[in-house]
């Protein structure tokens, strides 16, 4: 082996190394890259998918997409969606915690507590059943057509949901970290914060995700039935008088907000909740 | 160093509930006490009850009867604060949310030390089991071995006065178990908790303990024989003849007592 030969075994291996690292982190880019182009797409297909409707159906009964982006940009520009938008952001925020609070009650009753568990089972299952508009309408009645009744309608059928997912979240927590956490005499109550609450986390922040989707179109619904302001009233106006590019224009404003609640915000706490557990395979 | 850990066991019985009526007798009459800062092994077959009596000596179980007291006083939730109990169990039962310094945190939180000792006491604990370098590592990252040991340092934080084991090596490979069972006398020796070891491996039972508290078959397991090994000098090593001959003997007066297990 001559001197030179040894000279560039010794340097290929240092380049070898650095080609492979550059090569490693070029592919984690590209697959980077990749998940965003296929986000992009999926986000053109559907803007495709709404124009070949509109060029299907009359503009009137589907505007085009540029024709509803120019409505809500003016309507930005003018600013009483503002109004709305918060008034009806107010109303999902009020729903949505009471929603969350009487389920998390409920759902850790039932999963700690035989008794709770068999009291509370057929008024989940009735909760369940009983049609939403009917629980609205039920309760504008009771309770007058109010802003408190529009925020209790829009929480009340929600509640059996939450609570069911709670509820079952709870029975799949591990009782073997329950009996070592007893074994190191644990308190009942350091018990739940610090064993059950984690493990049931998951659950929490998925149920937290689906209550607010399913939140924010019962408040649309209550208010479209019951209140003479908000995003729900404005879309049933607009409804009324046959203008479907504001009507669309207002869900389109919504549903970036909620986007970006759920996407952003939610997804952030989730990251940092769950960054313990290990990159998830598919199958 | 604690001295506070006597264990006495008299004529405890637990009978389980079965599906119709039926009746599964555990452990029957059973006997013995453990000195404080004696590493005591309780050698039987599977099924014999060995399980279900840390589970009463834990607080875990409840509902025997007989008498059961650490230290003097009756098991319950209540005798918390007069002496400490730790057990390692088969699994590490590590919380896979928190690090392995913040697994030790809750063990030592529930325990009751201040927060202000807790990085001291971690530092040493993790140390002993050869573990400093991945206290902020989750669970989830470490080999099986890796994970018993810190469930074994979580054990050895709070300074018990009686440290429960329930058959914490069987899990793992051969190696991993030798290497650990030499560190866990090691840690022993600098503590003196008084050790309460089930496991159904002879030889394990023999290096390891002062006494062999050997039982009989289930249902209704009892205490059937008691070999002294206090003989055997300390420290130990594998490579001993004379711990290699005793737990030969262990292993025949176990199938004297047992008969030779099929089922096993």
């Amino acid at each position: 082996m001559s001197l030179q030969q040894i000279g560039l075994r010794l340097y290929a291996q240092p380049v070898g190394a650095r080609l492979i690292r550059r090569l490693a982190s070029r592919l984690k880019f590209a697959q980077v890259s990749r998940e965003r182009a296929i986000k992009s797409l999926s986000v053109l297909t559907l803007l495709a998918l709404w124009y070949l409707g509109a060029a299907m159906l009359p503009s009137s009964i589907m505007p085009a997409p540029h024709v509803v982006f120019e409505v809500l940009w003016n309507e930005m520009l003018a600013g009483p969606i503002w109004s709305d938008v918060a008034i009806t952001l107010s109303r999902i925020v009020v729903a949505f915690s009471l929603a969350l609070s009487v389920a998390l009650v409920l759902g850790f009753a039932m999963g700690l507590s035989k008794t709770a568990e068999s009291f509370f089972d057929i008024w989940m299952v009735g909760g369940l059943t009983v049609p939403s508009l009917v629980l609205i309408l039920t309760v504008y009645m009771v309770v007058g057509l109010n802003d408190h009744a529009a925020v209790l309608a829009a929480a009340l059928p929600v509640i059996p949901i939450l609570t069911i997912n709670i509820w079952q979240g709870i029975q799949a927590v591990d009782h073997k970290l329950i009996d070592m956490s007893a074994a190191y005499h644990a308190s009942r109550a350091r018990i739940i914060r610090s064993v059950i609450a984690p493990q049931i986390a998951p659950v929490m922040v998925a149920s937290a995700k689906f209550g607010l989707g399913l939140i924010w179109k019962m408040v649309l619904f209550v208010e479209l039935l019951g209140r003479s302001d908000g995003v729900g009233y404005r879309i049933e106006y607009y409804y009324q008088m046959f203008n479907m590019a504001e009507v669309l224009a207002h869900a389109l404003l919504f549903l970036f907000i909620m986007l970006f609640i759920e996407i952003v915000l939610l997804g952030k706490l989730e990251r940092h909740l769950f960054r313990w557990r290990p990159v998830q395979r598919r199958f | 160093m604690t001295t506070a850990g006597s264990i006495e066991i008299s004529h405890v019985s637990k009978t389980f509930p079965g599906k119709g009526g039926s009746t599964w007798r555990a452990l029957d009459d059973a006997s013995f006490s453990v000195r404080p800062g004696e590493f005591v092994c309780i050698l039987g077959p599977s099924g014999c009850g060995k399980s279900t009596l840390l589970n009463i000596l834990s607080g875990l179980d409840e509902q025997y009867e007989g008498v059961a007291a650490i230290h003097g006083q009756p098991i319950g939730r209540q005798h918390a604060r007069s002496s400490r109990t730790a057990y390692v169990f088969q699994e590490p039962r590590l919380m896979p949310w928190r690090t392995v310094r913040a697994n030790i945190e809750f063990a030592l939180a529930t325990s009751g030390f201040a927060p202000s000792e807790w990085k001291e006491r971690i530092d040493r604990c993790l140390a002993l089991v050869e573990l400093s370098e991945v206290g902020d590592f989750y669970p989830q990252q470490l080999s099986g071995g890796m994970q018993q040991r810190a469930s074994i340092a979580r054990a050895f934080a709070i300074e018990p006065d009686v440290l429960l084991m329930d058959e914490p090596f069987s899990a793992l490979d051969e190696l991993t178990a030798r290497r650990l069972r030499q560190q866990l006398l090691t840690i022993w020796a600098k503590f003196r908790s008084t050790v309460l070891f089930v496991t159904h491996n002879a030889f394990e039972a023999t290096f390891l303990s002062d006494r062999i508290l050997m039982m009989t078959k289930g249902p209704g397991g009892r205490f059937c024989d008691e070999i002294d090994l206090r003989i055997l000098a300390r420290p130990r090593s594998y490579e001993d003849v004379a711990v290699f001959e005793s737990s030969r003997k262990v292993v025949e007066r176990l199938v004297s007592h047992v008969g030779d297990l099929n089922d096993h």
